[in-house]
């Protein structure tokens, strides 16, 4: 069976006419992974891109097929912890999942979600990175990339975007020891559905799925170039796609000749002022990160 | 026989949560509750209690944590104090906004700054309008039944509410004595397994949780919520009632009387402290004082209604309040009884102050404030500025 034909095959569980922009990722990853996961599933859309365009719902009408909630912008996992918990005791498996942003995850999250790894409560969690908040009109997270463009990290005559590194959000999660982690990209979907069904299978502890969304509105580009960018970002090696299972790292993209990192950058706005310096610090990180990465899968075989 | 055990105030939580058999329990610890986290590690451990325990990393989370189960239809307990209790605002707020009906004790501790682990109401005092149950108890075995009692209040039909059981830190947390213990038969005939009528989250019925919702939909559940609380008022006295025919052991519902009868210089009172105010009490009445007491047990909802009756043949009111109103010269229980009374005559009222931060509300202090109380009844003398009541020693 063909990847079309059996994602066919599995019912949509997000409902017609949610409000995302044009050509969002961000919704495509959702919509596979719901799909993949299944009804026997509860799932927690915190405020953020998603909540907003109404998958959670609107006055009385939800956004969703299967139960869904809104956890607050800090508590996604531990709301999820006792979901999980009260199943787990009354006997029955249902999926406990996570779809959140990068600063529901990484920032505000980050405590709760660090707390339910370390005691490993059996909950899947999906991160979607965009790289920014979003839905509050961009402003910079800890995901944000060094250079670029945000409302609260904007370009000035004293200042050229983020500052920071991004945070290695991926490598942070592993380092819990947690049975499952993965990065994906909506642009490598096989690759993104395999992950999905691997953390579907994990029955002891948590597992961590990170994928890489890019954002047409913030990021500033057109809209079908949605599955380009993230391309790109892969094939540039600034968005490696890799698991970690059972303690073992894995390379799952390969690649060898990357594309020019500045080939990648220059294709949006909230890079198109960075100076060549930045671009070599970019380089250097990417680079360094990547041979890490190497290090990581080669010692794991 | 009499099964009567000597416990301090945590010990007499934690029996009092387990004999109510939880399914969830997630608590943090915070000096004056810690003791009762170790509690329930030690039965877990022992395999006397058969909840879930999670052991989460901060209080936002422990009160998360409890949100989700609720939502799944589990019965949760969990207890804080003071940093603990403001470090949860958020999903605090956001459990009563979804009538999860979630019992947590607070352990009373002062807020800081400056620096204070000791015990005053402030920091559930603070939070009283977040559409929590609060009811506020005086000795441990108040607390341990008290604790048995929430569940049975927050999870009925008419109410669905969260609800506090709030005690005086260290007065009560870490004092022993006598506290008589129901057997778990009992127990188990008065509080039956809970069985959630609320909102759920299943996939065999999916539903949505908190979607986005215009005012007209909100102001729809502020009402309900409102409605809910004044509910719980009737509640709180049938469970009171049913339990005192039970248990032998009568609360009297939402506020309690001491020596009312003919009483015309009354003090009100909150928590532990009622004690000492009872001896001043007893100490006038041998000079002939006419004087009683009512002890305020459920601040949220408040008993409007059993206030006026007790205070309305009152010549003079003292409260006395462990707390303060920022930017008010009295404390919160006062503004909340001058509130209440508001259609009466006007009664000279005497805010107090005293007992911050763990401080001795001694006999002494009380017998001073009711001589205050007598005497702003005799002059006919109306004051909104509170008295301080201070130990004179060491300071
Ligand atoms: C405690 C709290 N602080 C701030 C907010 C406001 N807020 C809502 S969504 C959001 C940003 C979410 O960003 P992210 O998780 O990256 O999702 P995205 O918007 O990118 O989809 C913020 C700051 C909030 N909801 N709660
Ligand atoms: S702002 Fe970006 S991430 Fe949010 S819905 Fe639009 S395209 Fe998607």
């Amino acid at each position: 069976m063909s990847i079309a034909e059996k994602m066919a095959s599995y019912e949509d569980m997000v409902g017609p006419g949610i409000t995302a922009c044009l050509g969002c990722n961000v919704e495509l990853s959702m919509r596979t992974a719901l799909q993949i996961l299944g009804p026997n599933t509860i799932v927690a859309v915190p405020p953020g891109c998603m909540g907003g365009v109404q998958s959670v719902g609107w006055a009385d009408k939800t956004g969703m097929k299967i139960p869904v909630f809104f956890p607050l912008l800090d508590n996604t996992a531990s709301m999820l912890t006792g979901i999980k918990k009260y199943y787990e005791r009354i006997g029955r498996d249902v999926n406990a999942v996570a779809f959140a942003g990068d600063g529901a995850s990484l920032d505000a999250g980050f405590q709760a979600l660090s707390g339910a790894a370390e005691r490993g409560d059996n909950i899947i969690y999906i991160c979607y990175d965009n790289e920014g908040y979003m839905n509050t009109g961009f402003q910079r997270s800890s995901s944000t990339s060094l250079g670029s463009w945000t409302s609260t990290t904007p370009v000035g005559t004293k200042s050229h975007g983020k500052t920071s590194h991004k945070k290695d959000m991926p490598l942070i999660m592993a380092a819990h020891g947690i049975p499952y982690m993965a990065t994906a990209s909506p642009a490598y979907m096989p690759d993104l559905i395999k992950k999905i069904e691997k953390a579907k299978n994990v029955k002891n502890g948590l597992a961590y799925i990170h994928i890489y969304n890019s954002c047409a509105t913030g990021w500033g580009y057109e809209s079908e170039k949605s599955i380009d960018i993230v391309r790109k970002g892969v094939q540039s090696r600034f968005m490696p796609i890799y698991e970690f299972e059972n303690g073992k790292y894995k390379l799952n993209i390969d690649v060898k000749n990357p594309i020019s990192l500045k080939d990648y950058l220059y294709s949006m706005k909230k890079y198109k002022h960075v100076s060549e310096e930045q671009i070599a610090q970019l380089q250097e990180y990417v680079d360094e990160k990547w041979d890490n990465l190497k290090k990581l899968c080669d010692t794991s075989e | 026989m009499k099964n009567i055990k000597v416990l301090d105030g945590n010990h007499a939580a934690a029996i009092g949560a387990i004999l109510s058999k939880p399914d969830v329990v997630a608590a943090y610890p915070i000096t004056p509750q810690t003791p009762l986290v170790q509690h329930f590690s030690q039965y877990v451990a022992d395999g006397v209690m058969d909840s879930t325990i999670v052991e989460p990393e901060s209080e936002h989370s422990a009160m998360s944590v409890l949100t989700g189960a609720s939502l799944a239809g589990a019965r949760t307990f969990t207890a804080t104090s003071s940093q603990g209790l403001a470090l949860m605002y958020e999903p605090y707020f956001r459990a009563s906004t979804m009538r999860l009906p979630i019992v947590m004790n607070i352990v009373n501790r002062e807020m800081i700054s400056p620096q204070s682990v000791w015990g005053g109401p402030q920091d559930s005092l603070t939070v009283r309008d977040a559409g929590w149950i609060q009811i506020y108890v005086e000795d441990n075995q108040e607390i341990l039944d008290m604790t048995i009692q929430a569940f049975k209040i927050a999870e009925n039909n008419d109410v669905l509410l969260p609800i506090n059981i709030c005690y005086d830190g260290f007065y009560l947390s870490h004092m022993t004595e006598g506290v008589e213990v129901p057997l778990q038969e009992e127990v188990n005939a008065f509080l039956p397994p809970y069985k959630p009528t609320h909102v759920k989250l299943d996939p065999e019925t999916p539903m949505a949780v908190d979607p986005l919702t215009p005012g007209n939909y909100l102001q729809y559940y502020r009402e309900l919520h409102m409605a809910a609380m004044d509910n719980a008022k009737r509640v709180i006295k049938e469970v009171n009632d049913e339990f005192a025919k039970k248990f032998g052991r009568d609360y009297f519902g939402l506020v309690e009387p001491y020596r009312m009868e003919d009483a015309e210089y009354v003090l009100v009172t909150l928590g532990s402290l009622t004690g000492s105010a009872r001896i001043a009490v007893d100490l006038a009445r041998e000079k002939g004082v006419k004087c009683g007491l009512i002890k305020i047990r459920s601040l949220r909802p408040f008993p409007v209604d059993e206030v006026n009756e007790f205070l309305k043949n009152a010549k003079a009111i003292g409260v006395i309040d462990r707390n303060v109103s920022f930017g008010w010269h009295t404390g919160i229980v006062y503004q909340e009884i001058k509130s209440a009374i508001s259609s009466l005559d006007p009664i000279p009222t005497v805010p107090f102050i005293g007992g911050l931060g763990g401080e001795d509300l001694t006999t002494n202090l009380m017998v001073e404030a009711l001589d205050s109380v007598i005497k702003a009844g005799e002059n006919k003398q109306l004051e909104n500025r509170a008295h301080w009541l201070i130990n004179r020693k060491g300071r």
